[in-house]
């Protein structure tokens, strides 16, 4: 008998905590729950919950894929650790994606632009088009402007800031990219700290 | 039982492997010092960031210099505060998920009762006992009358000692972080300024050195404006005094009247030799116990070796809501 595949996804960086379980290419459990700054608190007994229902423990996941942001820099660093630390202890590969393209996923077709405000009328933001549940990149992830960004759309879009991301959509696209070395695994936060920033700035 | 300690709270990811609260099988520290040194003091976001990076590499070296495997661990013990939010979330959460992924319990531990048990790995603690904490976060005697028994007796009501030391080492522009250098160049110059010692004569066993630091800001500033010679060496050494016969004078006092068995110092700031020099200089009828210079900063030995006596005397865990609190209580 062969080993079956049992995929945890995990995201933090947005308003939601979310956890996802793929056995063999079948979507078996998943949860989406907004939460206001309590991800710590909440994601593993979460996480603890969903294993039990499904009857595993972590030990028994074949690979795991994370969402690296951009979005909340506390956010997206609890599942960052989280999935480093599974990966770390059970020996198991990550693959990442883009925070943005589990947020567009939940859309079921068109062009969509998945949005994490970011203050100060900016945002984190990027464009997928979805045709026939196939999810391909129009533009980069990006902390931009909202207006600004809006203007370099030329067609009919729509924005998703909120969704439970489709996570099989994920598995079929060439959005994820394997973790070479999982110890060196950082969130992509798009933007240097501002002390870095006024450092630089200053030199 | 062995211990994983887990530290994260300010600017060192920490994880040690503690037998029975006394012996260290391993201690890594990651330090980020040197990242933080171009800002002149730690920079919350940046130290974050530096956790999550360091955070599964730091584990690993640990238990692997332990010359165990998790399944061997006892009990998971993690700073749960005070400290940096932010940061406190890595070891938290990283902690979290070890007790989940083996079965171990988990254990929050509060970053003082740390220090203090930093202690333990030199010696036994015997009871009742005294201990000033003294870091770049805390100023406070507690006494102990027995294990994870703590009543706080006084704090700082304004700066933290090891704040005051950095900024005086900021305006003398000194290498940050300015307390070891602050140190070092005291025991080559004289007090001559004779700075006041703040409440020394107050009847709590409160401090406050914000008066102090701004004393001798504004006479360096006004040495400055009338271009007089600024001797480093006699500037720390007259604030250094000013500190340490205030911590001095009072820590005395309260071991004599708690009548203590022994006086424990601990934090960042019980690296301070003219501390160490002095302190054994005015307590001479109790024993003075310093940690080994490489417990007084930051490390998760410290929180292994609490969280063993926290875990033994209550014998209940955390669950996996454990979270982080920036201002957590000691008692
Ligand atoms: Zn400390």
């Amino acid at each position: 008998m062969t080993k079956s595949s049992k995929t945890l996804f995990v995201d933090t960086a947005t308003k939601s905590v979310f956890l996802a379980l793929v056995v063999d290419g079948v979507l078996s459990d998943q949860v989406c729950r907004e939460g206001v700054n309590n991800h710590s608190v909440t994601i593993l007994p979460l996480l603890d919950d969903l294993l039990k229902r499904q009857n595993l423990t972590l030990k028994d996941l074949t690979d795991i894929v994370v969402g690296i942001g951009p979005g909340s820099y506390t956010g997206v660093r609890i599942g960052v650790s989280i999935a480093k630390m599974i990966g770390y202890l059970n020996g198991i590969p990550i693959r990442t994606v883009s925070s943005l393209a589990l947020l567009a996923s939940s859309a079921l077709s068109g062009t969509v632009v998945p949005f994490i405000d970011a203050r100060r009328e900016n945002a984190f933001m990027a464009c997928f088009e979805i045709q026939d549940g196939v999810m391909v990149r129009k533009f980069d992830d990006v902390l931009a402007n909202v207006e600004a960004f809006k203007a370099r759309l030329s067609q009919p879009y729509r924005i998703v800031a909120a969704g439970t991301p489709d996570v099989l959509k994920i598995l079929r696209s060439d959005l994820l990219t394997p973790v070479p070395d999982i110890h060196a695994l950082v969130p992509n936060y798009l933007q240097v700290t501002e002390a870095e920033h006024n450092k630089q700035a200053a030199a | 039982m062995y211990v994983l300690g887990v530290e994260s709270s300010c600017d060192e990811t920490s994880v040690a492997v503690v037998k029975d609260g006394r012996e260290v099988l391993s201690n890594v520290v990651l330090s980020q010092i040197d990242i933080h040194q171009a800002y002149g003091g730690v920079v919350p976001e940046i130290a974050s960031r530096e956790h999550v990076k360091g955070v599964s590499m730091v584990f690993d070296q640990a238990i692997r210099q332990a010359g165990l495997r998790y399944e061997d661990i006892g009990l998971v013990a993690v700073t749960n505060g005070p400290g940096l939010i932010g940061s406190l979330l890595i070891g938290v959460n990283a902690a979290k998920v070890v007790a989940m992924n083996y079965g171990i319990p988990l254990l929050g531990v509060h970053h003082i009762a740390g220090h203090i048990y930093a202690n333990n790995l030199e010696r036994p603690i015997e009871f009742p006992c005294l201990a000033l904490v003294v870091s770049g976060g805390h100023t406070e005697l507690d006494l102990m009358n027995g294990h994870f028994d703590f009543v706080k007796l006084g704090e700082t009501q304004d700066d933290a000692v090891g704040e005051a030391y950095d900024k005086v080492g900021r305006v003398l522009e000194l290498p940050y972080p300015g307390g070891p250098v602050v140190d070092k160049l005291s025991a080559l110059g004289k007090d001559v300024y004779h700075f006041p010692r703040p409440m020394v004569d107050s009847p709590d066993y409160n401090f406050s050195f914000s008066g102090l630091k701004s004393h001798v800001i504004n006479l360096h500033h006004n040495m400055t404006q009338r271009n007089e010679t600024i001797v480093k060496e006699d500037f720390c050494r007259s604030f250094q005094d000013a500190v340490t016969d205030v911590l001095c004078q009072k820590t005395k006092r309260a071991a004599k009247e708690y009548g203590v068995k022994q006086v424990i110092v601990a934090g960042g700031v019980a690296a301070n030799r003219g501390l160490r020099a002095k302190m054994a200089q005015t307590i001479t009828d109790v024993p003075v116990y310093f940690p080994a210079m490489r417990y007084c900063t930051d490390n998760a030995a410290m929180i292994a070796a609490a969280g063993y006596f926290k875990y033994m005397k209550t014998g209940v865990a955390d669950d996996l809501y454990l979270n982080g609190d920036s201002r957590l209580a000691l008692n």
